[in-house]
């Protein structure tokens, strides 16, 4: 195990390669743009959002400051890992977009809730729900 | 050093292949004091190293991971695990879905645990739906199969489960949950009434501190007419308290019966890094109860605190005294077990610290122990596909 460290280095250098790599693809996610809102859930549905992907989970949120209303996407997946409720206060960073019927949605990159926080995306906004969980040794499906 | 390079590059190439999504990369080190989890306790270090690779295909994805563990006192007990597997989800309507996976794993241990290499199939189907906004109704089902070396330890095993919540303006969830099982060993059994089996390959040195009162062997079996099949079943409750959003605190509480069937080994020796045939979900009857706080500290750092009690006895196992003489006494056990976890995400990788404390108490004195896990954890997730 004294070769570890020759493992650890190659990965920290691919690491740093692969935003270069993802560069490449098309953006949907705006770094620049991020927000934070802090709501309460308004009502919870499983719907289509991208071509050639699972139906996601969106929350719809109602901002406690402002009252204004956000459909958060937040991943295909967490549908089944989280059990969210009408009600429940979250806690969302994300990256908000116009829908051409005037909706505000958000693309969420973390949310906050009961104690518990759920990275979705990494801090270039590129998805963690993938392989969520996996690389910790955890079983797809074992939260469900 | 060229090893290590070549499986890295090997990793790597094997995503550029497939164009993955999701490559992850992770590093744990882990400490015990008591590796058997015996009365005899043994440190040990263990260091892992694993990858995860994922492609998305639209309607279903396909994965892979693969783990390597090496111990450093006992590196004869050194393994490597491989999964692959693809899994669907299906929105059925914009409350209800269906999920589904099918998986293969293959564990390969060294020459001290050969016994327990293993290939294994698994299949799950799982469904959601809310029947109100504030209420999940959910079920499950697991089948299993694993193929040892030791054909001895072959077993098949379906698993349902349902589960009904609900939350409440209080900002409260209550949850109640059912689980059913069934194991089947599928040749286990042998002719003699009581039969001492060693591995096939022991040796003078191995397992060190293992066997009991000198005793070398990992299992015992015994001899049984009856169903090869072990049925059990349980009831549990949740009760979760959110206290804004940094912070949720939650109580548990289950009982299982063990409905028919026995445990046909008598003995298996512990080793925590294996799956027990003589301490898993199906061996024993009993209750649990837990209860555990979540915090999102300052700088995003996530807390966990738990504290679990559980009182098991193992139908089928006997309890043996100092000497290894039965006692004629099923085994049962008493166990309290303190957890504590961070964990912190960084823009390029994660970071946790886990602490295990167990205190094992029980009739049978080899299985009386205590023991101290600890585990430092580093994950990079390079996301290869687009936003």
């Amino acid at each position: 195990m004294r070769k570890t460290p020759s493992v650890f280095l190659l990965g920290v250098f691919l690491s740093c390669l692969v935003p270069s790599l993802a560069q490449q693809q098309q953006h949907f996610y705006n770094i620049d743009k991020e927000i934070h809102i802090k709501g309460s859930i308004k009502d919870i549905i499983m719907e289509p959002r991208y071509k050639n992907s699972s139906p996601f989970l969106v929350v719809v949120l109602e901002d406690k400051e402002n009252q204004k209303i956000y459909n958060i996407e937040v991943s295909p997946i967490w549908f089944f890992e989280n059990d969210f409720h009408k009600g429940e206060d979250l806690h969302v960073t994300g990256s908000p977009y116009t829908t051409a019927e005037n909706e505000q949605n958000v693309i969420a990159r973390e949310v906050r809730f009961r104690g518990e926080t759920l990275v979705l995306r990494d801090k270039h906004g590129f998805p963690t729900w993938r392989g969520q969980g996996k690389g910790k040794g955890r079983k797809r499906g074992k939260n469900f | 050093m060229k090893k290590h390079v070549m499986i890295t590059l090997l990793i790597f190439s094997v995503s550029a292949v497939l164009r993955a999504d999701t490559l992850s990369l992770s590093f744990n080190q882990n400490v015990t004091d008591n590796l058997f989890q015996n009365r005899y306790g043994e440190s040990d270090r263990l260091s892992n190293l694993g990858f995860y690779l994922d492609k998305n295909l639209g309607k279903f994805s396909l994965y892979t991971q693969g783990s390597y563990s090496y111990l450093f006192e006992n590196p004869n007990l050194t393994y490597y695990v491989q999964d692959i597997g693809a899994d669907a989800l299906h929105a059925l309507n914009q409350r209800s879905a269906l999920y589904f996976s099918l998986s293969g794993r293959g564990a390969f241990y060294r020459a001290d645990y050969g016994d327990f290499n293993y290939a294994s199939i698994n299949a799950f189907a799982a469904f959601k739906s809310y029947l109100s906004p504030t209420s999940i109704f959910k079920s499950n089902y697991t089948f299993e199969y694993k193929n040892y070396s030791s054909s001895l330890f072959d077993f098949s095993s379906h698993a349902f489960m349902i589960s009904l919540d609900k939350f409440f303006q209080t900002k409260t969830t209550l949850k109640l949950e059912a689980n059913w099982g069934y194991k089947t060993f599928l040749h286990p059994y042998q002719t003699e009434e009581f039969t001492t089996t060693g591995s096939p390959n022991s040796q003078g040195g191995k397992g060190r501190g293992r066997g009991r009162a000198g005793n070398q062997n990992q299992f015992l079996i015994r001899s049984q007419s009856e169903g090869q099949g072990i049925q059990v079943f349980s009831l549990g409750g949740l009760v979760a308290q959110g206290l804004g959003s940094r912070v949720g605190i939650n109580l548990t509480g289950m009982k299982q019966w063990n409905l028919s069937g026995q445990n046909p080994f008598a003995y298996v020796e512990e080793y925590y890094a294996v799956e027990n045939p003589s301490y898993d979900r199906f061996s024993w009857q009993g209750y649990q109860l837990g209860s555990q706080i979540s915090i999102v500290l300052p700088w995003n750092i996530r807390t966990k605190l738990g504290y679990t009690l559980s009182v098991k006895e193992f139908p089928g196992i006997e309890s043996f005294d100092i000497e290894g003489i039965s006692m004629d006494e099923v085994r049962e056990d008493t166990r309290e077990q303190f957890e504590a976890r961070l964990e912190k995400d960084f823009p390029a990788f994660s970071v946790f610290l886990s602490y295990y404390f167990i205190d094992n108490k029980s009739n049978d004195f080899y299985f009386d122990w205590e023991g101290q896990f600890f585990s430092l954890g580093v994950e990079w997730n390079l996301s290869l596909g687009g936003k």
